[in-house]
């Protein structure tokens, strides 16, 4: 597809004619705690492409922390359920998505899309979004994109990518509807070095990774395999196990976990509301069955069962990719110390010693 | 942007959050990275504190009970009837009951209603007995009722201490903190009977008999006074108190503490030693449901000072606060013993600030605690004005229920309302601002950020309502204005206005202003040591009471979540009738199996839990976690004090197979 450059003092212009048509989302810095978010914006101009990573993921536009999917009213008198659903969906352009936090999109597509059953309220969201990608050109310290094949450039699943190329951007149409913003936007098409200037900014990129991706994080893809061919000691998801809070945060800021609850909650004005809500597999009433089985009761399965689905089944033995992104916001949060890295490094200890 | 920065609201950590607000509704939480104390972790309870605030469990309007029946009515209305009531009662004979989860603002203007205008000292803070002493004793040795140094010292501590209760669920990401210490390296070490994940993440896990806390820590103070014997740098000898302090140590036999402990003698001396190495050492220990009698924490106090760590840069003693605000209403005087920012009552230079504030007719005086007035049969009690009650050990049900008058103020439903003649619907902290003070005596501002639901208004609102409608007129207009009277009414807090915690993001530690620090630093009086009695023939093993993850508040909060509610419903289905802890060899021998009904018999009551079979326990010793309501009622309050002595509480029991 045809490339374009879109000069940095256009940016703003680029952002409204987003912003007519569509809800902005996109990192911003707080203003009182100095935390990035990926979030709403009344208009473009709070939002930072430069911004470091954000703590939350962008997932939460497609996939509400909170989300009411329907509502019902029963009526006594003629036994009668009257069930009324959600159309409240708005379009969304996500700006400034990260490659890492794409891929966990692409995730969720194919979790919630690419199976015999399809997410009817996923799918609500996921058709109304416009995705505005960037390309990293400056890791942060947690950052392991690059050992999970999920950044720092976006391969697919944009319909617009950006590259800083310095005085303006690179702009990559990866959609049709991406293609016609930059026609109504009249931008200039890129010249024949463009390809090989965002090459170089992507390798210089990737060669910053060096000092950072250090020992265990070059492990992942020997993760992959001792956990996909069961060779992981118990010892270690013990030890790994033990440490684990049990907050459930990894699963709430990881950009591809998608497991969820559902509840349905009376109204004290009357009604029902049916919502779906976040869940996480660390804890132990997730696995609970009837007849008090519990296949994950000990912590260290419970634990396990999320590296596992990370670093093997569903998404590796499914799709031919891990469904770790490499985002590093799981080391950030977690209670315990056992963020995706320390597990990796647990892992090469029990091989290595 | 639609996160917006506030404070956890559970436990006393003080995490800071972001809340993701849409359209006029708290729709879900984040941690703040920048965050002083959380620095960007939550637990399984800030998590899911969206789905609390969104429940439609809340009491939704005023009503008052007529004819039997609670019947919404107009605010007006209730109020006028609530005023009027409670002034046919002397101040005597009403108490007021608040809430350690309540805001600053709504503690002291509680404070000031009670005191100032229905003249009643009695006034207490909801399972506040254990913090209660506690802020004593670091009152009398520090010379602050609070926390000695900071949660932040533990990130650069050489030896951290943690007594008591199972901080990774208590406090989670106080224990965090430690857990992060132990993996760079220093020395963490937990005194409890029980294996928890605190001491399985702790370098030394000193694990005593039940009931022997206090022996453990006379026996490591004595190791250190003895190592210090004769040296001319007999530093504690020059310490105030210090006197009956070397003569408590006296009657501690070190010859006899592995016998009586179950900890042999050379790992306490070398625990000792490397503590007193320690150039920077960090005490936890926790306070609430489970916490520590006096003379525990005295002993924990003297420990520090014997140790040479008081006054030493990076040194901290930490009572880790179970609930959001037990700091905070301590220091805004709720409690029968003082008044807002005083000392132990009489206080010359508090009586006449409240004269001033209050007006010369407001009672200054000590009242008693509401738990012993509901006690006592023959005290005059005779109202009640309870603010958020947590149903976690209904003791005085019997006495609740023959009261003339009581007034139930609180955001979510709870079964007390059964009891009451009128109820209140109270906001919650996202829907008013309000203050919270934490564990380290950080003061937090959480603002409001939706309105408030159902017809609910802040407390401090409605005891200024009642205030008027007796003829006291109060100058507030907004909880901004109650907190500058508190930083004039509690000289620690001086300074701390809604303005000045807004522009301090993380908000305020205090003292402030131009209050002295801490010190100087004395012995306080922990009684005499003394081993547990022996268990008789009768009733071979002791029984411990305590809680477990989900059961925070007798999970009347809990419940109004959708997560942590199932996972205490995971625990209650697997163990319906409640649940023991026992020994694999005492099951052994008892013939016990997992998951089957034993009968505990004590000498005044009897329970019939299911077992579950754990080496967590020691041999001859089996938990009782409460978290079904019927254990405490059938089991625990006939063994009067042993809920108030907490973790302390040793209850000798026998097993009988069923």
């Amino acid at each position: 597809m045809t490339m374009h450059l879109l000069a940095k003092s256009d940016v703003p212009r680029f952002l409204s004619a987003l912003s007519g048509r569509f809800e902005m989302y996109g990192p911003q810095v707080h203003p009182e705690s100095g935390d990035v978010f990926f979030d709403l914006a009344a208009d473009g101009s709070r939002i930072r492409l430069d911004a470091p990573i954000p703590v939350n993921s962008p997932k939460f536009a497609v996939f509400p922390h909170w989300e009411r999917i329907l509502s019902y009213a029963y009526d006594r008198e003629n036994k009668e359920v009257k069930i009324i659903p959600e159309d409240l969906v708005r379009p969304k352009a996500l700006v400034g998505v990260r490659a890492c936090d794409l891929t966990g999109l692409l995730c969720f597509d194919r979790f919630f899309l690419g199976q015999e059953f399809v997410d009817e309220f996923y799918r609500a969201h996921r058709r109304k979004i416009f995705i505005v990608s960037v390309t990293c050109t400056a890791p942060f310290p947690q950052c392991f994109c690059v050992c999970t094949d999920s950044g720092p450039y976006a391969a697919e699943g944009y319909d617009v990518n950006l590259t800083d190329l310095g005085e303006s951007y690179l702009l990559e149409p990866g959609s049709e509807a991406g293609r016609a913003l930059a026609a109504e936007l009249g931008l200039a098409e890129a010249g024949p070095d463009a390809a090989r200037r965002r090459d170089e900014a992507v390798d210089r990129s990737i060669s910053l990774f060096e000092a950072k991706a250090v020992e265990n994080k070059a492990w992942i893809s020997r993760a992959v395999n001792r956990l996909t061919t069961g060779f992981v000691k118990n010892e270690t998801w013990e030890y790994i196990g033990k440490q684990c809070f049990e907050c459930g945060a990894c699963s709430f800021v990881c950009p591809s976990c998608s497991c969820f609850n559902i509840e349905d909650v009376n109204r004290q004005s009357g009604g029902t509301d049916r919502l779906r809500t976040w869940d996480s597999c660390s804890f132990e009433g997730y696995a609970r069955m009837a007849g008090e089985h519990n296949p994950r009761r000990p912590v260290e399965d419970r634990r396990n069962k999320r590296f596992f689905c990370k670093l093997s089944y569903s998404q590796s033995k499914k799709y031919l990719r891990p469904g770790c992104v490499g985002c590093g916001r799981c080391v950030r949060v977690c209670p315990g110390d056992i963020g995706m890295t320390n597990v990796v490094t647990a892992i090469r200890r029990d091989i290595t010693g | 942007m639609s996160y917006q920065t506030g404070v956890c609201n559970f436990c006393g950590t003080g995490c800071g959050h972001l809340m993701q607000v849409e359209n006029g509704a708290v729709r879900g939480v984040f941690p703040s990275s920048t965050h002083p104390v959380g620095r960007g972790r939550l637990c399984v309870r800030g998590w899911h504190i969206h789905e609390l605030l969104n429940t439609e469990e809340r009491i939704s309007r005023p009503q008052l009970r007529t004819d039997g029946a609670l019947i919404p009515v107009f605010w007006d209305r209730a109020l006028d009837e609530v005023a009027l009531r409670l002034a046919g009662f002397s101040g005597g004979e009403i108490g007021f009951w608040a809430s350690p989860r309540s805001s600053n603002e709504d503690i002291y203007s509680m404070v000031r209603l009670a005191r100032a205008v229905f003249r009643s000292p009695n006034i207490s803070l909801q399972s506040d007995a254990w913090y209660r002493s506690t802020v004593e004793v670091l009152r009398e040795g520090s010379g602050r009722p609070g926390a000695y140094g900071s949660i932040s010292d533990i990130r650069n501590a050489d030896f951290i201490l943690v007594v008591g209760t199972d901080l990774t669920r208590q406090n989670p990401i106080i224990a965090s903190d430690i857990h992060f210490a132990a993996r760079r390296g220093a020395d963490v070490v937990t005194l409890s009977t029980r294996k928890t994940q605190m001491s399985r993440l702790s370098g030394t896990h000193l694990q005593n008999r039940p009931g022997t806390k206090k022996m453990v820590l006379a026996a490591l103070a004595k190791v250190l006074l003895e190592a210090d014997r004769g040296g001319a740098s007999s530093a504690a000898v020059s310490i105030e108190g210090s006197d009956a302090f070397l003569k408590e140590m006296e009657g501690v036999n070190l010859d006899r503490i592995e016998q009586d402990c179950g900890l042999p003698l050379p790992t306490l001396r070398e625990t000792a030693l490397r503590l007193k190495a320690a150039p920077k050492a960090v005490f936890v220990f926790s306070t609430g449901i489970s916490g520590l009698n006096r003379e525990t924490v005295a002993l924990i106090w003297n420990l520090f000072l014997v140790a040479g760590k008081a006054g030493r840069d990076g040194c901290a003693i930490l009572p880790a606060t179970g609930v959001s605000n037990l700091a905070g209403a301590n220091d805004c005087g709720a409690g029968p013993g003082v008044l807002p920012g005083s000392g132990p009552l009489p206080d010359e230079a508090a009586a006449a600030r409240f004269k001033g504030l209050w007006g010369a007719e407001a009672e200054i005086g000590p009242g008693r605690p509401v738990e012993d007035l509901l006690a006592d049969a023959s005290s005059k009690i005779k109202a009640l004005v309870v603010c958020d009650h947590d149903p976690e050990i209904n003791l005085y049900a019997d006495r609740l229920k023959s009261l003339e008058y009581v007034v139930y103020l609180g955001s979510y439903a709870n079964p007390f309302t059964d009891l009451a003649q009128a109820v209140l619907p109270t906001t919650t902290f996202v829907e008013a601002d309000g203050t919270y003070t934490n564990t380290e005596r950080r003061i937090q501002l959480n603002r409001r950020k939706v309105d408030p639901r159902f017809e609910s208004r802040p407390a401090w609102e409605i005891f200024s309502a009642l205030a008027a409608r007796r003829g006291a007129f109060w100058p507030f207009r907004s909880s901004a204005d109650v907190q500058e009277e508190i930083t004039r009414a509690v000289p620690a807090y001086a300074g701390a206005t809604h303005a000045a915690l807004e522009a301090a993001f993380g908000g305020i530690q205090w003292p402030l202003g131009a209050e002295r620090p801490f010190g100087p630093f004395r012995f306080v009086e922990a009684g005499l040591v003394s081993g547990p009695a022996p268990a008789g023939d009768e009733f071979p093993l002791r029984l411990m009471a305590g809680k477990s993850y989900y059961y925070w508040h007798q999970n009347n909060i809990m419940k109004k979540t959708f997560i942590p509610r199932r996972e205490y419903n995971a625990l209650l289905l697997l163990y319906p009738q409640g649940l023991v802890d026992v020994h694999p060899d005492d099951a052994a021998a008892l013939g016990l199996r997992d998951k089957r009904p034993v009968r505990v018999v004590s000498a005044r009551g009897a329970m019939t839990p299911l077992v579950r079979v754990t080496d967590e326990v020691p041999p001859g010793t089996v938990y009782a976690p409460y978290f079904v309501g019927a254990m405490i009622p059938d089991f625990l309050v006939p063994h009067a004090g042993a809920v108030e002595r907490g973790e302390d509480a040793v209850i000798p029991v026998r097993l009988e197979k069923v």
